[in-house]
């Protein structure tokens, strides 16, 4: 017992080390891509958070099982069997609850989160997309013209009102996080604030048929003028030629 | 010989001959009813079904009950066909469950090795960023084509190491329903045979998940693929019928279900959820193929270009019914898998299994919350919003049971007497794999943080890791564990080190690879990705993800080159090299047609090593 506490403490240190390794590799490879909308602020907090606990579990069981590998190897020459123990009804339970206790926290966590992310803002604007095969159309619900290009007002919260002229896709800018499928025969609604000016592609990310890879459409963030100019000019004159 | 004597060739040639016969069937009531003679799409259904029939006909896995109902007795057969040389057996219909188990494992193997190909395939196609050489259509159907592949190959290989172990370890003679048993098996040839075919009448295109209206539309490889897997799905329903009597009903006296080699409670847990949940993928495939051939408007939400019954149906209720099996599918997969591990462990540690009941329990546990989450797929799909919340905590509550069985093996390697065989190599390659991939699970089961995520590479990511983890790892394990049991000779214990050393690493760059792929923004499913994404780092990745697959298609080769060797020239392995508990250690390398001589009596626990008694004895010839 006395040797089994002190192997538990260099467990403990060696775990807590490896807890940042990890998670600093886990940061390396995943690199989201620039967060540029209300909804990426919390998804991103949410992910980081998931990101620790994947990096604290990960160390967990793999220093535990690597310590015992060097630990209990069999040694030349012993033919001895390993230690005679069954099981232990405390631990079990322990690690039955603990988990449980984190998921739910998790699940509250993302209960905030989903609630905020999807709130119905007061002065939301509506643009329409329609997705077909492979394209996308864009209108304003008051007015006739289409759009090949989705222009968005900058810090104005967008409600996208989704629909499809044949089969499944999905309207994806992932510098916004947020996807909704778009379901023919139905509308379907996707809320976004996006915060930041600039030149964004939105993706269809449901696979649509032959040229599903190619479903892409150009998406500007501008300033609110620049968004009410397009649509009273630019627009009219794309969609008279 | 002739090559007729073959049941694989016949039950070919039955295929093709059914097929005709189905096709001559359509045409002709098509005249009757003043029809154009030739329709391709109800062509090819029926005779796809008339082909399954005729595939097990000619094979003869349905003579016996045919000859029932003439009143003939059938007695049964033991021992290799007569006038034939041994190996034919393998070929042909066998009721022996060790010739089945191995008819499965190659069958499934067989299928491992075209689906690693053809992903091998679009793997060179992704290897760098613009299009090479795969068309846009070749490449959607390789990808669904890999992905389905796969999962027969997956229901093969646990059937196999099933019906090869479970009466074993149960001291039975044999399974509950021998003939059951072979007609569970030739399924699956008709099946996979209809589903590889499809390539060659235009394929399928809308990935293995089928979503109509997509898959409503497309090619009539459609209705090959929607039968094949019909068939192979009604492999899975007799074949998991079957392992439930014979865990219920064949324990020998003395062995409680609490006191059998945990293994069978993973077959277990495997085969309720087979038994309950592979109708759900059966209807909602035969609901797409009634809609596209009798124009049943299902999921047919009524659009132009749309024939009867428009504006009748939804397509969303087709992803519900879909993922009603296909989440407690992956369970399928993997919890025979994970029954390896917790079946291995003790014997390489030489202590008991940590906890058996309760890891008994979770597997039971997994498979009934597995039943509550198919939502999880969905959170995107357009559902009643308040479904994503009741989705998201049941898919939580998954990660818990599964946490059990981590600590569990924690808990039986501590204290333990650790040696490093291939097999031990493999067991601890699967414990770290299958870990990352349930640990990038909760992130995919909480909602906001799957919205980036879903249908992206990071799911591929997550889902390679829970498959190899759970099933390729523990399927490759098990492979080497009983190879001596199988053919009475050890496998080349070099070659098989090598094999980890090379496979593990580099599947560990792949799924890795694929989650931080998916993250920067690559979706699924797509021929070509922006070689921009990740501030340009996606090049460098793509080409480790390709190269890496390649090492474990090269790891997978080595893996067999070695076994085809040893069974000829590798030492004798005698009865039990790996001085283990179970009962099928205890009888003749490789087991004789009749595997026990003797009754089987428990005397003990299945896993005490440490204690002098032993798990099972045989009472002595003659004795009662
Ligand atoms: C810790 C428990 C797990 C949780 C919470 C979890 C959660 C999820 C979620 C939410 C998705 C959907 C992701 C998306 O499409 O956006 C998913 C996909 C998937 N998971 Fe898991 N998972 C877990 C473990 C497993 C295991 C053990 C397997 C077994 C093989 C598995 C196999 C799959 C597969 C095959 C898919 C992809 C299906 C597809 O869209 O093609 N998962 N998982
Ligand atoms: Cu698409
Ligand atoms: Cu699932």
């Amino acid at each position: 017992m006395q040797n089994n506490t002190r192997h538990f403490a260099a467990i403990g240190v060696l775990v807590v080390i490896f807890t940042f390794v990890v998670f600093w590799i886990l940061d390396a490879v995943l690199k989201f891509p620039l967060a540029a909308s209300t909804q990426a602020g919390p998804i991103d907090s949410l992910i980081q958070g998931h990101l620790w606990i994947i990096a604290f579990l990960f160390s967990l069981v793999v220093v535990i099982a690597i310590y015992s590998l060097f630990l209990f190897r069999r040694r030349e020459g012993d033919t001895e069997e390993g230690q005679y123990i069954h099981g232990n009804t405390t631990l079990e339970i322990l690690w039955t609850a603990l988990p449980m206790v984190v998921v739910i926290a998790f699940g509250y966590w993302s209960t905030v989160v989903l609630v905020d992310i999807t709130q119905r803002p007061d002065n939301e604007i509506i643009v329409n997309a329609e997705g077909y095969q492979w394209g996308w159309n864009f209108s304003l619900p008051n007015s006739d013209a289409v759009t090949q290009e989705l222009v968005l007002p900058v810090d104005t919260p967008i409600r996208m009102d989704l629909t499809s002229k044949d089969v499944l896709h999905n309207f994806w800018v992932p510098e916004f996080r947020v996807k909704q499928d778009i379901v023919p025969g139905r509308t379907t609604y996707l809320r976004f604030t996006p915060t930041i000016e600039g030149e964004y592609r939105l993706i269809c990310s449901e696979l649509c048929g032959l040229n599903h890879t190619g479903m892409i459409a150009p998406v500007r963030v501008v300033s609110q003028d620049e968004f009410a100019a397009f649509w009273n000019q630019d627009v009219q004159t794309a969609s008279s030629k | 010989m002739s090559l007729f004597s073959l049941g694989l060739v016949r039950a070919i040639v039955g295929q093709i001959l059914g097929m005709l016969t189905g096709m001559a069937t359509t045409m002709l009531i098509r005249v009757m009813l003043g029809l154009p003679a030739w329709a391709a799409e109800p062509s090819w259904t029926v005779g796809a079904i008339f082909s399954i029939i005729g595939a097990l006909w000619a094979v003869g896995a349905l003579s016996d009950w045919a000859k029932w109902m003439k009143g003939e007795e059938t007695p049964m057969h033991h021992g290799p066909p007569e006038g034939k040389p041994a190996w034919t057996r393998y070929f042909g219909v066998d009721y022996n469950h060790k010739v089945i188990g191995v008819q499965y494992t190659v069958w499934g193997i067989f299928l491992l090795l075209v689906g690693g190909t053809m992903a091998l395939i679009f793997r060179t196609e992704l290897a760098e960023s613009g299009r090479q050489f795969l068309s846009l259509e070749l490449y959607n159907n390789f990808i669904g084509m890999h992905g389905f592949i796969m999962i027969f190959a997956i229901l093969l290989g646990i059937g196999g190491m099933a019906n090869y172990l479970v009466p074993l370890m149960l001291g039975a003679e044999d399974m509950a329903f021998p003939r059951l048993n072979a007609l569970g098996f030739w399924f699956n040839v008709p099946g996979s045979l209809l589903l590889l075919s499809s390539l060659f009448i235009g394929g399928w295109d809308a990935g293995w998940t089928a979503y109509p209206p997509l898959s409503a539309r497309g090619p009539i490889g459609y209705q090959l693929f929607f039968l094949g897997v019909f068939a192979v799905g009604l492999s899975s329903i007799v074949g998991s019928l079957n392992l439930l009597v014979t865990i219920l009903q064949m324990r020998p006296k003395g062995m409680s279900l609490f006191k059998m080699p945990i293994f069978c409670w993973a077959v277990f847990a495997t085969s309720l959820i087979q038994l309950t949940a592979t109708q759900l993928i059966g209807l909602s495939f035969l609901m797409v193929s009634t809609q596209r051939a009798l124009g049943m408007g299902f999921f047919d939400p009524g659009l132009p270009g749309a024939t009867l019954m428009t504006g009748l149906g939804d397509p969303i209720l087709f992803q519900h019914l879909f993922w009603f099996y296909s989440h407690p599918a992956v369970y399928i997969f993997i919890l025979p898998g994970l029954g390896i591990i917790s079946e291995l462990l003790p014997v390489f540690s030489r202590k008991p299994l940590f906890g058996y009941k309760w890891i008994a329990l979770s597997s039971l546990a997994i498979a009934i919350v597995g039943f509550l989450v198919w939502g999880h797929h969905m959170f995107v799909s357009g559902y009643a919003p308040v479904l994503r919340y009741a989705f998201m905590y049941s898919s939580l509550l998954v990660a818990v049971p599964t946490g059990v069985k981590f600590f569990s093996w924690l808990g039986t390697l501590w204290g333990g007497k650790l040696t490093f065989e291939t097999p031990m190599l493999f067991v601890l390659g699967a414990i770290s794999v299958f870990l990352i991939g349930g640990l990038s699970g909760p992130i995919l089961g909480t909602v906001p943080s799957d919205l980036p995520l879903h249908d992206t590479y990071f799911v591929v990511g997550h889902f390679h890791a829970t498959m190899f983890g759970g099933f390729v790892f523990p399927f490759f394990a098990a492979l080497y564990f009983w190879f001596p049991k199988v053919t009475g000779r050890m496998y080349n214990e070099t070659l098989g080190k090598i094999h980890f050393a090379i496979m593990t690493p580099a599947f560990w760059v792949q799924t890795l690879g694929q989650m931080g792929v998916g993250v920067m923004g690559m979706r699924r499913r797509i021929a070509d990705y922006d070689p921009t994404l990740g501030g340009g780092s996606i090049e460098a990745w793509q080409l480790s993800i390709t190269i890496a697959g390649f090492l474990i298609g090269f790891g997978v080769l080595l893996m067999l080159w070695n076994f085809f060797q040893s069974a000829e020239v590798g030492v004798l392995a005698g009865d039990n090299p790996w001085r283990s508990r179970s009962p099928e250690w205890q009888i003749p390398s490789p087991i004789p047609e009749h595997s026990f001589a003797s009754p089987m009596v428990v005397h003990g626990e299945p896993y005490d090593y440490g204690l002098p008694e032993p798990y099972v004895a045989f009472a002595a010839a003659g004795d009662d």
